[in-house]
């Protein structure tokens, strides 16, 4: 017993203390953070521009324009795997750009951009078309409507979707390891590999993955506890 | 006022009018009954081109809306509609409700718009309301908020779809009365209604449409007593 407390206990120096590892961690996760972030606010920016561009219609009702280069846009990111969009988006479209965290929170907005661009879709489709109609009767115009109006009930209905939606997202940046950025998931591995010992780095790297999304799990809901309370249905 | 010229609208192959021709004048109150499925209520939103005819003229106030040259939105203003299913926005109080389109279109500074609307409030019975959301009102306060609404835009004219048909039976009365109270102070309406009470006490004429066209239209004490057309006939025998 006594030796195998030891024995963890040397593990978990071996990959948290010694050398001041423990900072690599924090390194890591502050530039999973920060992606995340900047990715999360990208991605619902376009991803409601790109909603109310597949929802637009022509003089004739037909689809616009518009609509027909979002369907597009969104095909194409939903069609290929995001690895290879960050991949292309930095050794290809932004080759000379050397900031890596930028390239990567380009790469992930425009990836998100697209699921977000169908949960707002289904959110203001939501929204019951009485609503609109009584908008548009009393004057107001389209834009007007959808800004006063449809979208403020929209965001209550894609509040939960959108949530997942970051989860996703924060998860999902692991793979900037491919583009040589040290985020915390590559940042645990670098370190397995210089200990020869794998259990403890990739254990914690993971546990903080867990209590970072545990916590944006409980913000979430209160937000929406939040807005449904306002809605007193 | 509103002068209708041979409209016509297709719904995919479902041809729902065949050709409607009106005439209706300022202060008058036109009630439309007929069987669902008559066009009566497609009609009624062609008024204010929530539903696009597919040929056939409007014009209100000596302008042609149907050109799509118009700004809509702008004629809009002068044409309250009333919905069946109340339609208030529900992320806004009954005040903001009211204010949102005077305020926001600038033909009111927010406080004149909110005193109107108060005073709208007070004169259906429901200033103490003004706060409140729509979820927390019945299918009663409901209605007649959303004619306080459509009233705060001053418009000429007032259309009403169906006003008391998602209504519980015990809720009708009050807003039939405030409809009646508007009729009373002159406001020129257009209304679709299954209430031949109300079509009888209230409408100066009383059209019967049946088949995508207006197939009968009279005063209505000759409408009720004295049908011409078979169609009529039978729906009254039915309805009353």
């Amino acid at each position: 017993m006594q030796a195998w407390l030891e024995k963890v206990a040397k593990m978990f120096d071996m990959a948290f203390v010694s050398g001041e590892r423990w900072k690599l961690y924090i390194k890591g996760l502050g530039v999973t953070l920060e992606i995340a972030l900047f990715a999360a606010v990208l991605g619902l920016a376009i991803g409601t521009v790109v909603a109310l561009m597949k929802l637009s219609t022509n003089k004739k009702g037909g689809k616009s324009i518009w609509a027909r280069v979002a369907n597009v846009y969104i095909d194409i990111i939903r069609g290929t795997p995001s690895v290879l969009q960050l991949l292309i988006m930095w050794f290809i479209i932004l080759k000379s750009c050397k900031n890596g965290v930028l390239v990567a929170v380009l790469s992930f907005g425009i990836n998100s951009g697209a699921y977000v661009a169908e949960i707002v879709r289904a959110g203001i489709l939501a929204v019951d078309k009485g609503q609109t109609e009584a908008g548009r009767s009393l004057g107001l115009s389209k834009v007007q409507t959808m800004i006063y109006i449809v979208l403020p009930q929209a965001i209550k209905n894609v509040l939960p979707p959108i949530g997942n939606e970051f989860i996703v997202l924060l998860k999902e940046t692991a793979i900037v390891g491919y583009v040589s950025l040290t985020d915390l998931t590559r940042a645990a591995n670098q370190i397995s590999s210089r200990t020869y010992e794998a259990f403890m780095p990739l254990i914690g790297a993971a546990v903080i993955y867990f209590v970072i999304i545990k916590i944006l799990t409980i913000l979430l809901e209160k937000l929406e506890r939040r807005l449904r309370k306002s809605d007193n249905r | 006022m509103i002068i209708v010229k041979d409209l016509h609208k297709k719904f995919e192959n479902n041809h729902v009018l065949r050709g409607v021709n009106y005439h209706v004048h300022q202060g008058e109150k036109i009630v439309i009954v007929g069987p669902s499925g008559s066009g009566k209520s497609t009609f009624l939103r062609c008024l204010n081109l929530l539903e696009t005819p597919t040929s056939g003229e409007i014009w209100f106030d000596g302008q042609l809306i149907t050109d799509p040259k118009v700004n809509i939105d702008k004629i809009r203003e002068h044409m309250g509609m009333v919905f069946q299913n109340f339609n208030l926005f529900n992320n806004l109080s009954i005040m903001d409700n009211i204010t949102l389109a005077p305020v926001k279109l600038k033909l009111m500074s927010k406080e004149e718009a909110s005193e109107n609307a108060l005073s709208l409030l007070a004169r259906v019975g429901l200033k103490e309301k003004a706060d409140a959301y729509p979820s927390q009102l019945s299918g009663g306060q409901k209605q007649r908020i959303a004619i306080v609404r459509s009233l705060a835009m001053n418009p000429r004219v007032m259309l009403f779809d169906e006003p008391t048909s998602a209504l519980d039976p015990e809720m009708v009365g009050e807003v039939l009365d405030v409809m009646k109270g508007l009729a009373d102070s002159g406001m020129t309406m257009v209304v679709v209604t299954h209430e031949m009470g109300f079509a009888r006490e209230v409408g100066t004429k009383v059209l019967f449409m049946d088949e995508g066209i207006i197939m009968e239209e009279n005063t209505p004490a000759e409408f009720f007593s004295n049908p011409q057309c078979q169609r009529l006939q039978d729906f009254l025998s039915k309805v009353l």
